[in-house]
């Protein structure tokens, strides 16, 4: 294993301009190498942002997702590099994992590293998932994992099944329904540097086969749990599968039902019940 | 100190004819109608430059001008300047909880008069500068140098010129308090036809108070209005029947224009004192405050309905108070929609719900339908959401002394929030 | 509501201009404010035959400070300060020959009268005396002091007052209110006092000053008029208007520190709602003033039962009610009370598409006279006011023609205010009023209507 430990967070434009540029040609194995980087502390401006696109109340802790900004370049990074077998662009964020061990304070530097593993078969493709690990102090205080899907791609010989699905509830009573503007994506991209095409504008969705701009996964995940500020564990799990695009602008709804100390939870179409996200969420 | 309280009394009330949003009142503001129906209970107790103890109201849709609303409506007011006033707001309940907040003072001795009210425009509604425009003027605002500033100047887009328009949906769950009903109407499957004969009832009842002179001492018109400007005294079955429901969907869609009260403009004020202050001045005491109480529901996550928490603060008022809920003579349920009222009322007689949700043994019961609202209510005067409490505690104190010495009337708001407040009065 | 042609009338280029075609010169009429002096300039005491009034009046008017000046001669030199007021008493005449002394004090006398002086004549009812040279003589001061009212100018007035044998005690009110400016647009008009027993001296600036007074239609207009000046007078005013327009009844009530009731005087329970809140909320009322009234115009041919049947119920059934609700409630009407009720110029001389109106503005004379004795006995008096043309919100709608015609048709050739209403009003409510009783004073300018 490598491990190479960045002064600076890696340049997202031109780590996405390189992807598009050597997208073609990848394969093989996925590669034994993690991106660290150490001492990180949160620009208090990029933390009140975030919190404001997703609806966050702005606190001295962190929203639970909000250790996915930091690891999130490094994850670019590396599937930038020349032996990531996948090809960024068109990836999409099938499923999302988050363990929160404590709180994390806002002024707590912080150890961030990330790693790419098991890349499996889908009936549509192949999945990876990236992972992060988030440590405070030399413990670990948050670990991710962030499953993508390349449609299309093959995934090697004896590569297991892909595991997206999350199972929750029927969720059937509405508490919430949410207006999503149209720039969702462009404002998600602002404060999480996530430029990928597919969230910006109609025109450059439409290029990876999208009628219109989508919510980033991470944007209705963490307007969810911005929904249940207040009532979520400290030590948190949370589990989200997403399902269908959230096409921009949209409205949807939020179900919520308490189950074994935590939640199950449900983003639809309002009109038409399409399921976007389903999670749940549990003390750990 | 005092060594014990007393119960504060409720010396009258005004309000202003209550207008529909973008009708009589569609120039007024919050504190030109506050402070007209203060002036309205001044000339109807002689307080022209008396110092009351303090004023306390609130408007639940505010401006950013709308800072220290009440206490400039007293000083536009006739009442002496040297009145004290502050503002409260508890969504729909704001009119009554300023008046248990004056009341309670009044028991505890630390006042001896006071004014209680509650205002509230939909037609001069707030409306907000787009929250892009706003930080970008905040930072042009902040800005030290002129560099700076135009620097900041320079981050202003034309599509920031939208403004944000109020609209009238709960923060938390982003549906309209309709919608929020018409679940609630859907579980407690409540039907179209008695939503509307609630709605005729208090239309006729309404217009039949006010054909009797009942509101001559309650009411003051206002900038030419002289009666609620949504009530419908030729309001029938028939009419309602034709309205198209608005809230809820399918089968469940029972919920008109008709059986909801509109948006509406109004404001209300009531005089409490002590029974000394009042004696002292010769003005008559109407009834008693007794008890108040509030509850919430979690709407969000809980599964309990956004206008149900009244139905939570009735028990435990009457537990306190040891009464049943059958032991009142008048019954003031605020009609925010006639769904409301008989959710509510379904509620109490349901052995489930009050086992279950309130820990009761028994239902609290039915009560008896000619009681209930018997002056009109909401869907016929409409709803500017602070004015409400203090209509229905005037109206329920002159209805209480009417009757008669040892009457009880009960008061169930339901507010924004999933948030009620109830009260007992006793003549 | 400005006269535009009052203040033409008296601009230097209308003073030549309406002098030079002989058009009428209506005068600023003194009107009474606060602290000022009874009158303005000395006032001079005359009589015909032996009066005994001549040294009690003489009393009067230097306790009001008033400086008394002997009799005019009628070659008297012009110098010296011009007379507010010239007072004959004629309580001496025996028969038609007296009347000569009259006219000589009188002549001399209005030469030097000042603008807005004032003629006060008082003599013994023509009713009292068994000699007919002497009624003829009595009766005949009628004639002379209305066409004097008539040929004065300059906004002068003049007016007679009957002070019977046994009531000189009742004759200082009406005294300083025809000399005062209060009685501004009282003119040619003959009151009846009568004995009664009077209260010590009330304080001459605040005479209502603890009084009640509740005062019906006070809204606007007259009513509103009547609420402030009664209010400047001492009274704590309860307003009462129909809940229609509790707006300004609310905005009245508050401008006078009084108390706003909005109430239709026409429901059944009005009469015992008023009583039963005047006893809870004021102890009782002093002083009702049933103002309250409203046209309904048409002619009588063409009149539906509506029209009719309205303006009787406001104007006149409703004062009765009410009237008799305060009679009847214990507690309610003071034994001293004052009731003044209005009534109009169209009751007394008729007017042309108001047969309702004017029938119920008579039945209000009636009213008065019938009750008047009841009245006296508890201590208490009922009168009534019949205004003339006055200028308000009402007539300020009539046509440009109409309106011009009907404020000159007086002696003074000008509309009165409500002003002028309220105070002949706030005199009748005073204490020191007792002796006016069951009287109709008319504050018309001496209209020729109905004269």
């Amino acid at each position: 294993m490598t491990r190479t430990v960045l002064d600076a967070p890696p340049a997202m434009p031109a780590l996405f301009a390189r992807a598009a540029l050597t997208a073609r040609g990848r394969g093989g194995d996925l590669p034994d190498t993690r991106l660290a980087r150490l001492g990180v502390e949160v620009d208090p401006a990029s933390l009140a942002a975030y919190s404001r696109v997703c609806g966050f109340p702005l606190a001295d802790s962190l929203p639970v997702t909000y250790p996915h900004l930091l690891a999130f370049p490094l994850q670019v990074a590396l599937m930038t590099e020349r032996e990531f077998p996948l090809a960024l662009p068109g990836l999409v964020h099938v499923r999302n994992q988050v363990d929160q061990l404590r709180p994390i304070g806002a002024g707590e530097a912080l150890d961030v590293e990330v790693w790419a593993e098991r890349l499996a078969a889908h009936v549509r493709g192949a999945t990876v998932d990236l992972c992060a690990s988030v440590a405070a102090g030399g413990a670990e205080v948050w670990r991710s994992r962030s499953t993508y899907l390349a449609r299309g791609a093959t995934a090697p010989e004896g590569a297991p099944e892909a595991d997206v699905g999350v199972s929750v509830g029927a969720l059937d009573r509405v508490s919430a329904q949410w207006r999503v503007p149209g720039d969702t994506g462009r404002r998600y991209a602002a404060v999480s540097g996530d430029m990928n095409p597919i969230h910006l504008t109609g025109v450059t969705a439409k290029a990876f086969g999208f009628k219109r701009a989508i919510a980033h996964g991470m944007w209705v995940k963490g307007r969810t749990l911005a929904a249940l500020a207040g009532r979520l564990p400290d030590a948190v799990s949370v589990d989200v599968a997403f399902r269908k695009p959230l096409l921009l602008p949209g409205t949807v709804t939020l179900s919520t039902e308490p189950v074994e100390g935590g939640w199950d939870v449900a983003v639809r179409n309002a009109k038409a019940g399409t399921e976007h996200l389903l999670g749940t969420i549990r003390p750990s | 100190m005092a060594p014990q309280t007393r119960k504060a009394a409720i010396v009258g009330g005004n309000r202003i004819p209550f207008a529909r949003s973008n009708g009589a009142y569609a120039r007024a503001s919050n504190q030109d109608m506050l402070t007209a129906t203060l002036d309205g209970l001044v000339a109807r107790f002689g307080l022209q430059g008396q110092q009351v103890g303090e004023v306390v109201a609130g408007a639940v849709l505010k401006h950013a001008r709308d800072f220290n609303l009440t206490r400039e409506s007293v000083l536009g007011s006739r009442l002496s300047a040297a009145t004290p006033a502050y503002d409260v707001q508890q969504a729909c309940g704001t009119g009554l909880e300023a008046a248990v907040l004056v009341a309670n003072k009044i028991a505890l001795g630390q006042l001896e008069s006071g004014i209680a009210g509650g205002v509230d425009t939909t037609s001069d509604a707030p409306m907000a500068l787009n929250e892009d425009m706003r930080r970008a003027l905040l930072a042009v605002n902040s800005a030290k140098t002129l560099q700076q500033r135009l620097k900041a100047l320079s981050g202003i887009r034309p599509g920031q010129l939208v403004p944000e328009v109020p609209r009238n949906a709960e923060p938390r769950t982003g549906l309209a308090m309709g919608d929020h009903a018409a679940i609630t109407a859907a579980e407690w499957e409540i039907g179209r036809e008695e939503q509307d004969e609630l709605t005729v009832r208090s239309h006729q009842a309404l217009a039949a108070a006010y054909d009797r002179g009942f509101f001559d001492d309650l009411v003051t018109p206002f900038l030419g209005l002289t009666r609620d400007q949504n009530l419908r005294p030729d309001s029938s079955l028939e009419k309602l029947a034709r309205l198209k429901p608005v809230f809820g969907q399918g089968a469940d869609a029972t919920m008109t224009a008709g059986n909801s009260t509109p948006l509406t403009d109004g404001a209300s004020a009531v005089l409490l004192a002590s029974d000394e202050w009042a004696a002292e001045h010769d003005l008559p005491v109407l009834a008693h405050l007794v008890d108040a109480q509030t509850a919430a529901v979690d709407y969000v996550h809980g599964g309990e309905g956004l206008l149900m928490a009244p139905a939570y603060a009735v028990p435990v008022l009457l537990a306190r108070n040891e009464l049943t809920l059958q032991d009142f003579d008048f019954y003031e349920v605020h009609e925010a929609f006639a769904s409301t009222v008989l959710a509510t009322m379904k509620a109490w007689e349901d052995p489930a719900f009050c086992k279950d949700k309130l820990g009761l043994d028994a239902p609290l019961g039915s009560i008896d339908r000619a009681k209930l609202n018997v002056h009109g209510s909401s869907l016929a005067a409409g709803h500017p959401f602070a004015a409400t409490g203090g209509r229905i505690i005037a109206t329920l104190a002159k209805a209480l002394h009417e009757a008669g010495p040892g009457k009880r009337g009960l008061i169930s708001i339901c507010a924004a929030g999933g948030q009620g407040v109830v009260a007992i009065l006793e003549s | 509501m400005s006269d535009w042609y009052r203040d033409f009338a008296n601009s230097g280029f209308g003073t030549t201009i309406t002098k030079q075609l002989g058009l009428p010169r209506p005068a600023q009429l003194r009107r009474y404010e606060p602290g000022q002096p009874l009158l303005p300039g000395p006032a001079v005491v005359g009589s015909a035959g032996e009066g005994r009034l001549r040294d009690e009046v003489t009393g009067l008017l230097r306790d009001a400070g008033v400086t008394v000046v002997s009799p005019v001669a009628a070659d008297g030199s012009t110098d010296g300060e011009r007379l507010a007021a010239v007072l004959l008493d004629a309580t001496g005449l025996t028969g038609p020959a007296d009347l000569a002394a009259a006219h000589d004090f009188l002549a001399p006398a209005l030469k030097r009268l000042r603008p807005s002086g004032r003629v006060l004549v008082l003599a013994d009812p023509p009713t009292g005396t068994s000699s007919p040279a002497q009624a003829a003589a009595r009766q005949a001061l009628e004639g002379l002091v209305r066409s004097l009212a008539k040929e004065l100018r300059s906004g002068s007035t003049a007016n007679l007052v009957h002070v019977p044998l046994g009531a000189e005690g009742s004759l200082a009110s009406p005294l300083r209110f025809f000399l005062s400016g209060r009685s501004a647009y009282v003119d040619g008009q003959v009151l009846a006092v009568t004995a009664a027993e009077l209260p010590s001296a009330a304080d001459a600036e605040q005479p209502l000053a603890g009084k009640v007074a509740v005062v019906t239609g006070a809204a606007r207009g007259i009513g509103a008029a009547i609420a402030r000046v009664l209010a400047r007078d001492g009274a704590h005013v309860v307003a009462v208007d129909v809940p229609a327009a509790g707006e300004q009844l609310a905005q009245v009530a508050n401008e006078v520190g009084g108390t706003a009731v909005a109430l239709d005087i026409t429901g059944d329970d009005a009469g015992p709602r008023l009583a039963a809140q005047l006893v809870a909320r004021h102890g009782g009322v002093d002083v009702v003033v049933h103002n309250a009234g409203i046209t309904r115009d048409k002619l009588l041919v063409n009149m539906d039962a509506a029209r009719w049947n309205s303006v009787m119920a406001v104007n006149l059934q409703a004062q009765l009610d009410l009237t008799q609700a305060l009679l009847a409630t214990d507690g309610a009407l003071k034994p001293d009370a004052r009731v003044v009720c209005v009534s109009s110029q169209s009751g007394i001389a008729g007017n042309r598409g108001q047969t309702n109106y004017a029938a119920s503005k008579a039945g209000v004379i009636g009213m008065v006279r019938s009750w008047a004795p009841e009245f006296a006995e508890r201590g208490a008096t009922i009168n009534a006011v019949a205004p003339g043309f006055i200028v308000t919100e009402m007539t300020a709608k009539m046509p440009l023609g109409t309106r011009e015609v009907g404020s000159r048709l007086n002696s003074l050739q000008q509309g009165g205010l409500p002003v002028d209403v309220a105070e002949t009003i706030a005199w009748l409510a005073q204490p020191g009023s007792a002796g006016v009783n069951g009287q109709v004073v008319r504050v018309c300018g001496q209209s020729l209507l109905g004269a």
